[in-house]
């Protein structure tokens, strides 16, 4: 009838988030349509994250209201969200390992009988349903440790499902699957569509999103930029609304390095599988290639493709199980982070949280941290070699007395590179250099990290954006299940190519997604 | 004027000035305390503030001073050491054995210089540190599982090699030529004792070791993230190491000045001494999730805690009282300390902001 009234279920009003250094969140307002894929597309620490994590309970807005129905609810908990039928898969799966599937469905709202026992009939059976109804029955017994990544997500899904979940938030769930398991997924959430489901989704992916989607919101530093239906979208209006993106690849200006002597030579590295985790087969088997001087070398992966664990072995803070790493045609052994910097490798680790950032210090005695030698510290030198690196970077820290986590994820991340320069590696390892880091900082740690290579220095990236990879490397070396799928030159690469070496069971199924708009 | 506050900067700048006010005072509270202590016990007791009474107060403050130094770096650094007080018990009966009994060399009896007793206590308990930091950093047991084991072990070495019974005359005889061990505990330097100087000494040197030195710093780092500190290239297990080496000298050291100071050596010394040295450290501000906190903050966090019960002795405030009264202050400093923190998370948009305008 009246159709362009539209029929909004859960709406988010002027929502304001501020974390120390930085708003998250700037006067947001999302809504959700009723038994629609609604896409929420934006770069990394554009808001979207926060924005889920504030509608699913983890996190409380400084500001606004959230509507589901037309009328306001308090959201102040997960529990308090599922109540209200609102549920969110993570990026980061939450299943417990040691439990099996319906103890996973049911943890921490376990069925009970007499008042005190829990019911594991019951428990069985709702799961077994729920999973049925993903179109993914397996055995309810079997431990959540044995099955894949894309059998976790099912799992998460089935729990969202048996709590009655109308409103599902998807935080990037296919950053970790395979080609076959995307297909897969994307049946799931059209039949989700179909029983009643409002699905909110979340990726950067955006041939996804265009195949998925059924109503766009486009996030730009923590404000709504764009707002539209599938009709109206195409590729080139995402990409406006989500840019000031810089066209990284047009600066490339730093000479070839093709000619230049090898640097870092790595043969046949293979580290053992992490112990306690069934499912774990080893992260990196068989992995040769080289780094050349003043060369970057993009290593392009999904989420468990052993990226991190590659880069983490080279750092000396994962050990090899196999191989060999030369340094300037010599071996180096090692075994421990302080063999890697004396050797001259360094690391700017994915998660600055976990790996990098002390957040009780200063800015300053978090750039030094890896420089401190000697019997006594030289605050006076320290503090000039800070300011210089501060400027060099283009670091937005006035007061370097300051602690840390005053400052911004960009710079927060210029802290780590700047922790790394003061050591001068030679060859300079970075984990998802942009993870969570504004687009402007983003294009200025690619011309950082450019300068730094017509400098001399070697770098080794690693990414799972496409987007990132191409911007940045002269060489990309793509790794799947442990093992390098392919290897292209700056010149020849194509995202297609990317994707395609990068997926597990490439070619296999006829897939959706080759109908798609071409990225 | 109240348009004049509404302006968004002048806002700012009093919501900076009067967070940096709150947040000052909060850092201080653990001195403000300890002078509002002084000011009140000096007004209930005319003898409080007398240079004897003093003297006495720091005498028995050193004791859980140099404790508390001594576990400040453990805490920094994230961990935890309950075995202090069995090994300042164990130090003191090492010292009273070897001068009271002697070492048997060869079948007949020597009786070593108290240097060679010293040096041979600090090398034993520095066995029992060296055991904590292998277990914490090497073996992966939890600091405070670790540290409760080599409590009772070193309890029970203490009670066995005397049999649970006391090492009296410490002083030393002039024939064997092992005199002048009471010197450490009961002599007196400038009107000090000598056990007083060893407190600031040592405190002088753990503030220098703290701020100034890569160790300090890694300490904090470790403290602070662990994972990141080992891959910025520091050697967590080393630096956790040399954390439990360092109190474990600090015990050794209370246990030779309390049995110099009573010429005697009992194995129960030092019993519930690592509570007070926890106490000490927590109430200077020192969080016991690790990096964050200071050497002096200990240092005044056992002069509270010294102070206040001196005082509420002279007062004639019943024993049992005071344990009590012990227990709130130590309970309620660890509640500012959590205000603080959430405070200080609170107005850091501020003072960066503030500071920015300021400019450096």
């Amino acid at each position: 009838m009246s159709e362009p009234q539209v029929d909004v279920i859960l709406e988010a009003c002027n929502m304001v988030k501020r974390y120390p250094g930085t708003i998250a969140l700037n006067d947001v307002t999302f809504r959700a349509h009723r038994n629609k894929v609604n896409v929420l597309i934006g770069e990394n620490g554009a808001g979207k994250s926060t924005l889920m994590r504030v509608l699913a309970g983890v996190e409380s807005a400084d500001q606004g209201c959230i509507y589901l129905n037309g009328s306001a609810i308090a959201v102040r908990s997960p529990l308090e969200a599922s109540t209200h039928g609102i549920a969110i898969v993570h990026q980061e799966l939450s299943v417990l390992p040691n439990l099996d599937l319906s103890e996973n469905i049911f943890a921490g709202r376990e069925l009970v009988k007499s008042g005190v026992f829990v019911d594991r009939g019951s428990q069985d059976v709702q799961s077994y349903a729920a999973l049925e109804r993903l179109r993914k029955p397996m055995p309810v017994k079997t431990q959540a440790a044995r099955l894949s990544l894309g059998a976790r997500q099912i799992v998460e899904l089935a729990r969202t499902l048996a709590h009655g979940a109308k409103v599902l938030i998807l935080d990037e769930p296919t950053s970790a699957l395979s080609m076959a398991e995307v297909d897969s997924l994307f049946r799931v959430i059209d039949e989700l569509k179909q029983s009643g489901v409002t699905i909110i989704y979340i990726s950067h992916r955006l041939h996804e999103l265009l195949h998925l989607g059924d109503h766009f919101t486009v996030l730009r530093s923590g404000r709504v930029v764009g707002e539209a239906p599938r009709a109206d979208v195409s590729r080139d209006w995402i990409v406006e609304r989500m840019s000031g993106r810089v066209n990284a690849a047009a600066d490339r200006d730093h000479i070839k390095p093709s000619k230049s002597a090898t640097v870092l030579s790595v043969e046949r590295l293979s580290l053992a599988a992490s112990s306690g985790d069934e499912a774990a087969q080893a992260p990196v088997h068989d992995v040769s290639f080289k780094v050349r001087q003043g060369e970057i070398l993009g290593v392009y992966g999904l989420l468990g493709s052993g990226r991190t664990e590659l880069v983490e072995a080279l750092a000396g803070c994962r050990k090899k199980s196999a191989g060999m790493i030369r340094l300037h045609e010599k071996i180096v052994r090692i075994e421990s982070v302080p063999d890697a910097m004396n050797a001259g490798i360094m690391l700017v680790p994915e998660d600055r949280q976990r790996d990098g950032l002390i957040p009780d210090l200063t800015i300053r005695e978090n750039m030094t941290m890896a420089a401190t030698r000697g019997l006594f510290l030289n605050r006076t030198k320290e503090t000039a070699r800070a300011k210089q690196l501060v400027k060099d970077l283009n670091i937005a820290a006035r007061n370097l007395e300051l602690p840390v986590t005053t400052l911004s994820g960009g710079n927060q991340q210029k802290v780590l590179l700047a922790r790394c320069l003061m050591c001068s590696p030679s060859v300079l390892l970075l984990d998802e250099p942009t993870r969570g880091v504004d687009v402007g900082a983003k294009a200025e740690i690619y011309r950082i990290l450019r300068h730094l290579a017509s400098q001399g220095m070697s770098i080794l990236f690693t990414s799972s954006e496409i987007e990132e990879t191409r911007a940045l490397a002269d060489r990309v070396i793509v790794l799947c299940q442990g093992g390098i799928a392919a290897e292209f030159a700056d010149s020849e690469v194509t995202d297609e190519a990317l994707f395609a070496a990068a997926s597990p069971t490439v070619g296999t199924t006829a897939t959706p997604l080759s109908g798609m708009p071409a990225l | 004027m109240s348009a004049a506050i509404s302006t968004p900067a002048q806002a700012g700048k009093f919501a900076a000035s009067s967070a940096r006010a709150v947040l000052w005072l909060l850092r201080a509270r653990a001195i403000l305390v300890l002078v509002l202590l002084l000011v009140f016990f000096t007004s209930m007791s005319p003898t409080f503030l007398t240079t004897n009474n003093i003297s006495i107060l720091a005498k028995h403050v050193a004791i859980s001073a140099i404790l508390a130094i001594g576990m400040s770096f453990v805490v920094l650094a994230g961990g935890i050491d309950l075995s202090v007080g069995s090994v300042a018990g164990l130090g003191g009966m090492i010292a009273g054995y070897v001068l009271t009994q002697g070492i048997i060399i060869g079948g007949s009896i020597y009786y070593p210089p108290v240097v060679v007793a010293v040096l041979l206590t600090f090398a034993i308990c520095l066995v029992v540190g060296f055991l904590n930091g292998w277990l914490i950093s090497k073996a992966g047991v939890a600091p405070f599982i670790a540290t409760l084991g080599t409590l009772y072990i070193a309890r029970g070495a203490a009670l066995l090699i005397s049999n649970g019974k006391t090492f009296p005359n410490l002083a030393g005889l002039s024939s064997r030529g092992n005199t002048g061990f009471d010197l450490l505990g009961q002599s007196f330097l400038l009107g000090l004792p000598v056990s007083v100087w060893i407190m600031f000494l040592l405190f002088a040197a753990a503030a220098i070791l703290a701020a100034k030195t890569p160790f300090g710093r890694h300490v904090y780092a470790v403290g602070g993230n662990e994972r990141a500190a080992r891959l910025a290239g520091i050697r967590v297990p080393r630096v956790k190491l040399m954390t439990y080496l360092f109190s474990a000298f600090c015990a050794a050291l209370v246990g030779l000045i309390i049995a110099s100071q009573l010429e005697a050596a009992h194995p129960a010394t030092g019993e519930s001494f690592e509570l007070n040295a926890i106490a000490a450290v927590v109430l200077g501000g020192t969080s016991l999730m690790g990096g964050r906190g200071s050497v002096v903050g200990s240092l005044i966090g056992a002069f509270v805690i010294g102070v206040l019960a001196d005082g509420l002795v002279m007062l004639g405030v019943s024993e049992f009282w005071q344990i009590v009264i012990k227990g709130v202050v130590i309970v309620m400093a660890v509640a500012v300390d959590q205000l603080q923190s959430r405070l200080q998370s609170k107005f850091l948009p501020y003072l960066s902001q503030a500071s920015g305008e300021v400019g450096n």
